[in-house]
């Protein structure tokens, strides 16, 4: 507990940096591909950045979360509660800067309540994938970083504390496999 | 060691130091140690191999062109196939997680002519390199090489990396993970920019209107496709099959105490093949209490992960095809005619109409990442289960190492590919097209009478399944096999 105290908002940015990465990652799927079917990279841009820097942002907080332990490691249900309310928000920041930028005036979409119900559902999806590649990258990166952040070396411990347990049942198997070949 | 030649199962014996458990006619499973179960909330299982192979052509084109045809309400027919394919999954793993053995060496416990049947059947249905196609062709669309380069060196470069690999398995998650990571967030973040409230609405509640089925689709032109569809739910053919080589490979339940395969370049450091599997001892309540351990994480993958993610890719095609249908009707007519290339192409272009150049390049860029994860488990699937059979039932096997066989098969089946890719049909002769989707769909009912076998009769009485689970299993051969032949005597047609 006493690392997290002393950790820092740098400290603090590093361990949001994989869900910032995988959130960034999704919202500009959609420009690179406009930038390999040959659109303008500045459109490509608006396209991507309006709404992967939102879903990027929010990607930092869940990591960030995870870390302080206030979201469980792994737990699907956290994390689609969390998506509920985040995926149908960025996808409204997305909506009103598009609007923003190609018209000049921000506005929100038509019968803005089904916009956010129909995205509160899609959400559920995101969260999956989103989990999904946050749990591969994310505990990677923490202890890359565990040298000098105390924020990722205790969520990182928290990690390998189970892996361990994995690791000393496989030593306990290998030794049974030994001591069986030997008799 | 015991060598009982007992057909059926017996309980464990003690002969010599070694308490056994024996099933069937192959050598009995010495007992050892159940290891600790992860956590339920350990996110990745190698469910990731099922979704690879399970998502494909039958959620983002076959069952999003039943649905412009008939209408959302004929998607219960899709929940119950799923729903089945995921009580498979659990079935099979339950024989795999306890012995450490495939399904395969299950089956020859029982009588070694089935498990001859699926190496055969293996051979004619998954050599014909036609799954490579759809994929290549979407990424033609958007670079413009042309799909047989893309295939062929696809093909190359897949046998490469199998090759190169130090533990297969281990590769392959993280490869086909990030895969498929990418597939659903970019799956729903489309669906989230092209789809609407009412689309989702009718998709989702037609998956409840059970017992909807039009007249038209009781005609020779559209019930083969309809079983078909239903048929490729999820994981057809064998991939439920291959499915417990990978979680033995995963080092879940007993498989821990099997070497794990790996790569060609690392075969020297591979561990010596047991002959045979092990059993844990049912009557130890702490082996009981890590068994129900395991049970909850194979549930966990096969209702959260399997179960999950493919609903939400079909549900999320679904959406998109209807969306592509509303703005462009000449999508519907291409749909129903039932041209898969001008039919993905035409929603592409109703994408790109709807939401930008952006969004159907997008559309097709996701068509190729299903073709590549499909091809990416297929070949080494194919691989590890013929290699699995070849080692241990093929006489004077063993003297090769279980790597040397793998690659044996995968540069087998990659060279065969490349030759029928510049030289032949891709998807097989035109005159074994049938043959070859019926013998598909009879391996999925046979694994169904397979497991209830292997299930019932070769694993001790307090891990064998529940009687819905039987009922479940009973009912999937009866549904596989009794639609198969309805349609092939009926309108003598096997399944589209």
């Amino acid at each position: 507990m006493d690392r997290v105290v002393t950790a820092g908002p740098r400290e603090w940015a590093e361990v949001g940096l994989p869900g910032f990465a995988v959130g960034f990652l999704a919202g500009t799927v959609a420009g690179l591909m406009a930038l390999i079917v040959g659109q303008p990279v500045g459109w490509a841009m608006v396209a991507a950045l309006a709404f992967a820097l939102p879903l990027g942002a929010l990607g930092a907080v869940y990591s960030m979360l995870l870390a302080a332990g206030k979201v469980r490691m792994g737990g699907f249900a956290p994390a689609c509660l969390f998506w509920l309310v985040g995926f149908p928000l960025a996808r409204l920041v997305q909506e009103v800067l598009t609007r923003l930028v190609l018209t000049g005036t921000p506005g929100f979409p038509p019968d803005a309540l089904g916009f956010l119900a129909y995205q509160g559902i899609i959400s559920a999806g995101f969260a999956i994938g989103f989990l999904w590649t946050h749990e591969r990258l994310a505990p990677r990166w923490w202890h890359r970083m565990s040298g000098h952040n105390p924020a990722a070396a205790r969520v990182y411990d928290r990690y390998a504390s189970h892996a361990r347990v994995m690791w000393e049942a496989r030593e306990a198997r290998n030794r049974r496999r030994e001591a069986s070949k030997s008799r | 060691m015991e060598t009982s030649k007992t057909p059926a199962a017996g309980p464990n014996l003690v002969a010599g130091e070694q308490r056994v458990w024996r099933a069937g006619r192959l050598d009995p499973m010495p007992i050892r140690t159940l290891p600790e179960a992860p956590p339920s909330i350990h996110l990745l299982g190698p469910t990731v191999f099922l979704v690879a192979l399970g998502v494909g052509m039958g959620e983002s084109y076959m069952w999003p062109r039943l649905v412009l045809v008939f209408g959302p309400e004929i998607r219960w027919l899709f929940l119950i196939g799923v729903t089945l394919q995921a009580v498979v999954m659990l079935e099979m793993a339950r024989y795999a997680m306890a012995t450490g053995e495939s399904i395969f060496t299950g089956a020859a416990r029982v009588f070694k002519p089935i498990m001859w049947f699926f190496f055969v059947v293996a051979i004619l249905v998954y050599i014909w390199p036609g799954h490579l196609s759809a994929g290549a062709a979407a990424f033609e669309e958007i670079t413009g090489i042309p799909w047989v380069v893309t295939a062929c060196v696809a093909l190359v470069l897949v046998g490469i990396l199998f090759s190169l690999a130090r533990v297969i398995y281990n590769l392959l998650e993280n490869v086909l993970a990030i895969l498929i990571g990418l597939l659903v967030v970019g799956t729903a973040v489309i669906a989230s920019m092209v789809g609407n409230w009412s689309d989702l609405a009718s998709t989702i509640g037609g998956m409840f209107s059970f017992g909807y089925f039009p007249s038209g689709a009781m005609t020779d032109q559209w019930f083969p496709i309809v079983v078909g569809a239903i048929a490729f739910a999820g994981p057809s053919g064998m991939q439920q099959m291959w499915y417990t080589l990978h979680l033995r490979d995963s080092g879940a339940g007993m498989g821990a105490h099997i070497p794990k395969l790996r790569g060609l370049r690392h075969a020297g450091e591979e561990e010596e093949m047991p002959n045979r599997g092990f059993m844990f001892d049912t009557d130890n309540p702490d082996e009981m209490r890590k068994w129900r351990g395991w049970r909850r994480w194979v549930t966990f993958d096969a209702l959260l992960l399997f179960w999950g993610i493919t609903m939400l890719v079909t549900i999320s095609f679904t959406v998109l095809a209807q969306s592509a249908a509303r703005s462009n009707p000449d999508v519907k007519t291409l749909i129903e005619g039932g041209d898969r290339d001008a039919a993905l192409s035409a929603m592409s272009d109703a994408f790109a109409q709807a939401g930008g150049p952006v969004l159907g390049g997008l559309f097709f860029g996701f068509i190729a990442l299903i073709g590549l994860n499909a091809t990416l488990g297929l070949f080494d699937s194919f691989s590890r289960g013929q290699a699995d059979m070849t080692y241990f039932f093929v006489k004077g096997a063993k003297r090769f190492k279980m790597a040397h066989l793998y690659a044996g098969f995968l540069w087998g089946v990659i060279t065969f590919g490349i030759l029928i890719l510049l030289f032949g049909p891709a998807d097989g002769p035109e005159s074994v097209l049938d043959i070859l989707a019926f013998l598909s769909t009879f391996a999925m009912g046979s694994y169904c009478v397979v497991l209830l076998l292997v299930n019932n009769k070769m694993l001790p009485k307090p891990i064998r399944p529940k009687w819905w689970s039987n009922a479940v299993i009973g009912f999937g051969a009866v549904f596989y096999l009794g639609m198969l032949f309805y349609s092939l005597f009926r309108f003598g047609v096997v399944v589209g």
